[in-house]
Protein backbone atom coordinates (compact mmCIF):
# COMPACT_ATOMS: atom_id res chain seq x y z
CA UNK A 1 0.00 0.00 0.00
CA UNK A 2 1.66 3.20 -1.04
CA UNK A 3 2.26 5.67 1.68
CA UNK A 4 -0.01 9.12 1.33
CA UNK A 5 2.35 12.01 0.71
CA UNK A 6 1.94 14.89 3.32
CA UNK A 7 0.26 18.13 2.12
CA UNK A 8 0.84 21.03 4.44
CA UNK A 9 -2.51 22.96 5.50
CA UNK A 10 -2.88 26.15 3.08
CA UNK A 11 -5.27 28.99 5.02
CA UNK A 12 -5.95 30.85 1.61
CA UNK A 13 -7.07 34.16 3.15
CA UNK A 14 -4.73 34.21 5.51
CA UNK A 15 -2.60 37.39 6.47
CA UNK A 16 0.41 38.34 8.01
CA UNK A 17 2.28 41.70 8.96
CA UNK A 18 5.53 42.16 6.92
CA UNK A 19 8.04 43.96 9.58
CA UNK A 20 8.98 47.09 7.37
CA UNK A 21 11.01 48.75 9.99
CA UNK A 22 14.55 47.70 8.31
CA UNK A 23 13.74 48.82 5.56
CA UNK A 24 12.64 51.95 6.28
CA UNK A 25 16.21 52.34 8.31
CA UNK A 26 17.28 52.01 4.44
CA UNK A 27 15.24 54.03 3.03
CA UNK A 28 16.00 56.66 6.23
CA UNK A 29 19.94 56.32 4.93
CA UNK A 30 19.21 56.68 1.17
CA UNK A 31 17.07 60.07 1.92
CA UNK A 32 19.54 61.78 3.95
CA UNK A 33 22.23 60.69 1.46
CA UNK A 34 20.24 62.30 -1.51
CA UNK A 35 19.46 65.69 0.46
CA UNK A 36 23.29 66.06 0.78
CA UNK A 37 23.79 65.31 -2.74
CA UNK A 38 20.87 67.45 -4.00
CA UNK A 39 22.12 69.97 -6.23
CA UNK A 40 21.95 72.92 -3.95
CA UNK A 41 22.81 75.98 -6.51
CA UNK A 42 20.82 78.03 -9.27
CA UNK A 43 22.27 76.38 -11.82
CA UNK A 44 22.08 72.74 -13.41
CA UNK A 45 24.85 71.68 -16.28
CA UNK A 46 24.67 68.64 -17.67
CA UNK A 47 28.25 67.15 -17.99
CA UNK A 48 29.11 66.99 -21.52
CA UNK A 49 29.97 63.80 -22.82
CA UNK A 50 33.59 62.61 -23.62
CA UNK A 51 34.76 66.20 -21.80
CA UNK A 52 36.34 65.40 -18.97
CA UNK A 53 36.91 68.75 -16.28
CA UNK A 54 40.01 69.05 -14.80
CA UNK A 55 39.35 69.16 -10.69
CA UNK A 56 40.28 72.54 -9.17
CA UNK A 57 40.11 73.47 -5.53
CA UNK A 58 37.68 76.21 -6.15
CA UNK A 59 34.52 76.65 -3.94
CA UNK A 60 32.24 78.83 -6.05
CA UNK A 61 29.07 77.34 -7.44
CA UNK A 62 28.05 77.58 -11.19
CA UNK A 63 26.09 81.11 -12.35
CA UNK A 64 23.82 81.08 -15.50
CA UNK A 65 25.53 82.00 -18.79
CA UNK A 66 26.32 81.39 -22.28
CA UNK A 67 27.28 77.82 -22.69
CA UNK A 68 30.33 75.91 -24.32
CA UNK A 69 31.81 73.00 -24.60
CA UNK A 70 35.14 71.50 -26.40
CA UNK A 71 35.70 67.71 -26.42
CA UNK A 72 37.96 66.01 -28.05
CA UNK A 73 35.74 65.44 -30.99
CA UNK A 74 33.36 68.74 -31.09
CA UNK A 75 32.63 72.15 -30.14
CA UNK A 76 29.60 72.91 -28.61
CA UNK A 77 27.51 75.98 -27.89
CA UNK A 78 24.51 75.30 -25.30
CA UNK A 79 23.61 71.41 -27.10
CA UNK A 80 24.30 72.81 -30.92
CA UNK A 81 27.48 71.50 -32.57
CA UNK A 82 29.19 74.32 -34.07
CA UNK A 83 32.39 73.00 -35.19
CA UNK A 84 34.38 69.19 -35.74
CA UNK A 85 37.71 68.93 -33.40
CA UNK A 86 40.40 66.44 -34.82
CA UNK A 87 43.51 66.45 -32.73
CA UNK A 88 42.28 68.68 -30.28
CA UNK A 89 42.74 71.13 -32.95
CA UNK A 90 39.13 73.00 -34.00
CA UNK A 91 38.57 72.33 -37.88
CA UNK A 92 39.78 74.60 -40.04
CA UNK A 93 36.70 74.95 -41.87
CA UNK A 94 35.20 76.72 -38.96
CA UNK A 95 38.27 78.90 -38.69
CA UNK A 96 38.04 82.34 -40.40
CA UNK A 97 40.84 82.29 -42.96
CA UNK A 98 41.20 86.54 -42.51
CA UNK A 99 42.11 85.45 -38.31
CA UNK A 100 43.49 82.32 -36.84
CA UNK A 101 41.80 82.88 -33.80
CA UNK A 102 37.76 83.83 -34.89
CA UNK A 103 35.65 80.49 -35.07
CA UNK A 104 33.14 81.92 -37.10
CA UNK A 105 30.03 79.34 -36.42
CA UNK A 106 30.60 79.98 -32.45
CA UNK A 107 30.13 83.63 -33.06
CA UNK A 108 27.18 83.57 -34.91
CA UNK A 109 25.76 81.46 -32.07
CA UNK A 110 27.03 84.04 -29.77
CA UNK A 111 25.39 86.71 -31.46
CA UNK A 112 22.24 84.61 -32.03
CA UNK A 113 22.06 84.04 -28.26
CA UNK A 114 23.03 87.97 -27.96
CA UNK A 115 19.38 88.88 -29.74
CA UNK A 116 17.37 85.82 -28.38
CA UNK A 117 18.47 86.67 -24.25
CA UNK A 118 19.46 89.79 -24.08
CA UNK A 119 19.17 90.02 -19.82
CA UNK A 120 21.58 87.21 -19.66
CA UNK A 121 23.86 88.30 -22.61
CA UNK A 122 24.14 91.24 -20.58
CA UNK A 123 26.49 89.85 -17.87
CA UNK A 124 28.18 89.24 -20.78
CA UNK A 125 28.95 85.28 -18.79
CA UNK A 126 30.45 82.12 -20.47
CA UNK A 127 30.87 78.90 -18.63
CA UNK A 128 32.78 77.04 -20.23
CA UNK A 129 33.15 73.48 -20.39
CA UNK A 130 36.80 72.15 -21.70
CA UNK A 131 38.44 68.44 -21.56
CA UNK A 132 41.47 68.67 -19.20
CA UNK A 133 43.72 67.44 -22.08
CA UNK A 134 43.12 70.40 -24.15
CA UNK A 135 46.11 72.23 -25.10
CA UNK A 136 45.64 76.00 -24.50
CA UNK A 137 46.03 77.23 -28.57
CA UNK A 138 42.81 75.68 -28.68
CA UNK A 139 41.12 76.71 -25.54
CA UNK A 140 42.39 80.62 -26.55
CA UNK A 141 39.99 80.59 -29.93
CA UNK A 142 37.09 80.33 -28.28
CA UNK A 143 38.12 82.86 -25.63
CA UNK A 144 39.37 85.42 -28.25
CA UNK A 145 36.11 84.49 -30.34
CA UNK A 146 33.75 84.93 -27.01
CA UNK A 147 35.58 87.66 -26.29
CA UNK A 148 34.85 89.30 -29.46
CA UNK A 149 31.25 88.41 -29.22
CA UNK A 150 31.03 90.40 -25.87
CA UNK A 151 31.45 87.55 -23.51
CA UNK A 152 34.54 88.38 -21.63
CA UNK A 153 33.43 86.69 -18.15
CA UNK A 154 34.92 83.45 -18.49
CA UNK A 155 33.71 80.84 -15.65
CA UNK A 156 35.95 77.71 -16.34
CA UNK A 157 33.95 74.59 -15.21
CA UNK A 158 35.96 72.09 -13.46
CA UNK A 159 35.09 69.23 -10.41
CA UNK A 160 35.53 68.94 -7.39
CA UNK A 161 38.74 68.11 -5.66
CA UNK A 162 41.41 68.79 -3.69
CA UNK B 1 -17.19 59.70 48.83
CA UNK B 2 -16.55 58.09 45.37
CA UNK B 3 -13.67 57.53 44.21
CA UNK B 4 -11.90 58.82 41.01
CA UNK B 5 -11.40 56.64 38.75
CA UNK B 6 -7.77 56.19 37.87
CA UNK B 7 -7.04 54.24 34.48
CA UNK B 8 -4.81 51.30 34.41
CA UNK B 9 -1.12 52.17 33.02
CA UNK B 10 0.92 49.53 31.81
CA UNK B 11 4.17 51.29 31.51
CA UNK B 12 5.45 47.76 30.07
CA UNK B 13 3.23 47.59 27.11
CA UNK B 14 4.73 47.62 23.91
CA UNK B 15 2.84 48.77 20.41
CA UNK B 16 3.77 48.47 17.00
CA UNK B 17 4.13 52.03 14.97
CA UNK B 18 2.42 52.10 11.61
CA UNK B 19 5.79 52.69 9.21
CA UNK B 20 3.49 51.94 6.07
CA UNK B 21 2.63 55.20 5.23
CA UNK B 22 6.40 56.55 6.07
CA UNK B 23 7.91 54.44 3.91
CA UNK B 24 5.59 54.73 1.25
CA UNK B 25 6.70 59.08 1.10
CA UNK B 26 10.12 57.87 1.08
CA UNK B 27 9.64 55.25 -1.93
CA UNK B 28 8.15 58.41 -3.71
CA UNK B 29 10.77 61.02 -2.37
CA UNK B 30 13.89 58.37 -3.09
CA UNK B 31 13.48 58.01 -7.38
CA UNK B 32 12.65 62.08 -7.22
CA UNK B 33 15.76 62.94 -5.27
CA UNK B 34 17.87 60.39 -7.61
CA UNK B 35 16.75 61.93 -10.61
CA UNK B 36 17.49 65.64 -9.49
CA UNK B 37 21.20 65.25 -8.09
CA UNK B 38 23.99 65.76 -9.02
CA UNK B 39 26.49 63.33 -8.70
CA UNK B 40 29.39 65.39 -9.70
CA UNK B 41 29.93 68.68 -8.21
CA UNK B 42 30.79 71.38 -10.48
CA UNK B 43 32.24 74.50 -9.56
CA UNK B 44 33.80 77.72 -11.20
CA UNK B 45 36.84 79.33 -11.80
CA UNK B 46 36.30 82.85 -12.22
CA UNK B 47 38.56 84.78 -15.13
CA UNK B 48 38.44 87.65 -17.18
CA UNK B 49 39.05 88.05 -20.64
CA UNK B 50 40.66 91.42 -21.63
CA UNK B 51 38.35 93.12 -24.38
CA UNK B 52 40.58 95.05 -26.65
CA UNK B 53 38.58 98.60 -26.03
CA UNK B 54 38.49 98.10 -22.29
CA UNK B 55 42.49 96.91 -22.75
CA UNK B 56 43.10 100.15 -24.11
CA UNK B 57 41.09 102.26 -21.84
CA UNK B 58 42.63 100.73 -18.87
CA UNK B 59 46.36 100.97 -20.39
CA UNK B 60 45.56 104.80 -20.38
CA UNK B 61 44.48 104.84 -16.96
CA UNK B 62 46.91 102.45 -15.98
CA UNK B 63 49.28 103.83 -13.26
CA UNK B 64 52.76 103.38 -14.06
CA UNK B 65 54.12 102.73 -10.32
CA UNK B 66 51.91 99.89 -9.58
CA UNK B 67 53.02 96.62 -9.54
CA UNK B 68 52.69 94.00 -11.90
CA UNK B 69 52.65 90.21 -11.86
CA UNK B 70 52.83 88.30 -15.38
CA UNK B 71 53.18 84.68 -15.19
CA UNK B 72 53.97 82.49 -17.90
CA UNK B 73 53.60 78.89 -18.53
CA UNK B 74 55.67 76.37 -20.56
CA UNK B 75 56.10 72.45 -20.92
CA UNK B 76 59.71 73.37 -21.53
CA UNK B 77 61.10 75.79 -18.85
CA UNK B 78 58.45 75.74 -16.31
CA UNK B 79 56.44 79.03 -14.92
CA UNK B 80 57.91 82.38 -15.44
CA UNK B 81 57.39 85.56 -13.09
CA UNK B 82 57.93 88.59 -14.72
CA UNK B 83 57.73 91.10 -11.51
CA UNK B 84 57.11 94.91 -13.02
CA UNK B 85 58.12 97.67 -10.10
CA UNK B 86 58.54 100.80 -10.98
CA UNK B 87 59.79 100.48 -14.26
CA UNK B 88 62.13 97.69 -13.57
CA UNK B 89 61.63 93.87 -14.26
CA UNK B 90 62.62 90.93 -12.15
CA UNK B 91 61.93 86.97 -13.78
CA UNK B 92 62.25 84.37 -11.62
CA UNK B 93 60.93 80.91 -12.84
CA UNK B 94 60.06 77.82 -11.66
CA UNK B 95 61.39 75.09 -13.19
CA UNK B 96 59.51 71.69 -14.28
CA UNK B 97 60.38 68.75 -11.91
CA UNK B 98 62.31 65.49 -13.03
CA UNK B 99 59.57 63.66 -14.48
CA UNK B 100 58.75 67.17 -16.83
CA UNK B 101 55.71 67.89 -14.94
CA UNK B 102 55.00 71.48 -12.87
CA UNK B 103 56.45 71.60 -9.56
CA UNK B 104 53.33 72.21 -7.68
CA UNK B 105 54.92 72.85 -3.88
CA UNK B 106 57.62 74.98 -5.17
CA UNK B 107 54.87 77.30 -7.27
CA UNK B 108 52.42 77.98 -4.47
CA UNK B 109 55.69 78.58 -2.31
CA UNK B 110 56.99 80.87 -4.84
CA UNK B 111 52.85 82.72 -5.25
CA UNK B 112 53.31 83.12 -1.59
CA UNK B 113 56.83 84.94 -1.49
CA UNK B 114 55.55 87.39 -4.61
CA UNK B 115 52.38 88.00 -2.35
CA UNK B 116 54.39 88.46 1.01
CA UNK B 117 56.34 91.54 -0.45
CA UNK B 118 53.19 92.68 -2.76
CA UNK B 119 50.31 92.13 -0.09
CA UNK B 120 48.25 94.90 -2.26
CA UNK B 121 48.02 93.65 -5.56
CA UNK B 122 45.48 90.56 -6.30
CA UNK B 123 45.54 90.44 -9.96
CA UNK B 124 47.99 88.41 -12.29
CA UNK B 125 47.93 88.20 -15.82
CA UNK B 126 48.70 84.53 -16.84
CA UNK B 127 50.15 84.03 -20.22
CA UNK B 128 50.27 79.63 -21.13
CA UNK B 129 52.00 78.61 -23.86
CA UNK B 130 50.41 76.93 -26.89
CA UNK B 131 50.83 73.31 -26.14
CA UNK B 132 50.05 73.61 -22.40
CA UNK B 133 47.14 71.69 -21.63
CA UNK B 134 44.02 72.76 -19.85
CA UNK B 135 44.77 70.87 -16.79
CA UNK B 136 48.27 72.70 -15.82
CA UNK B 137 46.27 75.98 -16.50
CA UNK B 138 43.92 75.11 -13.80
CA UNK B 139 46.69 73.75 -11.75
CA UNK B 140 48.76 77.08 -11.57
CA UNK B 141 45.54 78.84 -11.13
CA UNK B 142 44.82 76.56 -7.91
CA UNK B 143 48.39 77.47 -6.51
CA UNK B 144 47.77 81.03 -7.05
CA UNK B 145 44.37 81.70 -5.79
CA UNK B 146 44.68 81.38 -2.47
CA UNK B 147 47.16 80.05 0.71
CA UNK B 148 47.51 76.20 1.52
CA UNK B 149 48.63 76.97 5.06
CA UNK B 150 46.00 78.95 7.58
CA UNK B 151 49.02 79.77 9.34
CA UNK B 152 50.49 81.97 6.39
CA UNK B 153 47.68 84.86 5.79
CA UNK B 154 48.64 88.50 4.02
CA UNK B 155 47.75 91.94 5.59
CA UNK B 156 44.72 93.36 3.34
CA UNK B 157 43.23 96.80 4.58
CA UNK B 158 39.37 97.04 4.47
CA UNK B 159 38.00 99.91 2.67
CA UNK B 160 34.40 99.85 4.36
CA UNK B 161 36.28 100.43 7.79
CA UNK B 162 39.64 101.02 7.32
CA UNK B 163 40.88 98.07 9.78
CA UNK B 164 43.59 96.18 8.88
CA UNK B 165 42.78 92.60 8.46
CA UNK B 166 44.18 89.44 6.94
CA UNK B 167 43.01 87.02 3.96
CA UNK B 168 44.24 83.48 2.53
CA UNK B 169 43.89 84.59 -0.81
CA UNK B 170 46.87 85.80 -3.04
CA UNK B 171 45.83 86.37 -6.45
CA UNK B 172 42.22 85.41 -6.79
CA UNK B 173 41.71 87.24 -10.24
CA UNK B 174 43.52 85.49 -13.57
CA UNK B 175 43.66 87.73 -16.93
CA UNK B 176 44.62 85.69 -19.38
CA UNK B 177 47.26 88.30 -21.04
CA UNK B 178 47.68 86.30 -24.68
CA UNK B 179 44.18 85.81 -25.62
CA UNK B 180 44.63 88.56 -27.72
CA UNK B 181 47.89 87.86 -29.88
CA UNK B 182 48.25 86.56 -32.87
Amino acid sequence: MARKRFIPEIKKNQTFGLNITSMTDMFTILLVFLLQSFASGEINLDPVQGVRLPSSSTEKNLVDGARISISPTELKFDQLKVADVKDNKIASSAIDPNDSNFIKPLFDELQKFNKDNEKLAKTGKVLFQADRDTPYATLRKVMYTASMAGFPNLKLVTTAGN
Amino acid sequence: MRKRFKPLLNHNSEFALDLAPLLAVMVKLVPVLLVSSAFVQMLIIETELPQVVQQAIEQQNKDPKATQVAVEVSRKFGVKFIITENGKQMVETVALTTEKELDLPRLHAKFQEIKKSHPEIFKIEMSPEEDVPYSDVVRVMDEARKSRSNDIKFPVKDMKTGQDTSTLYMFPEVVFGNTMDG
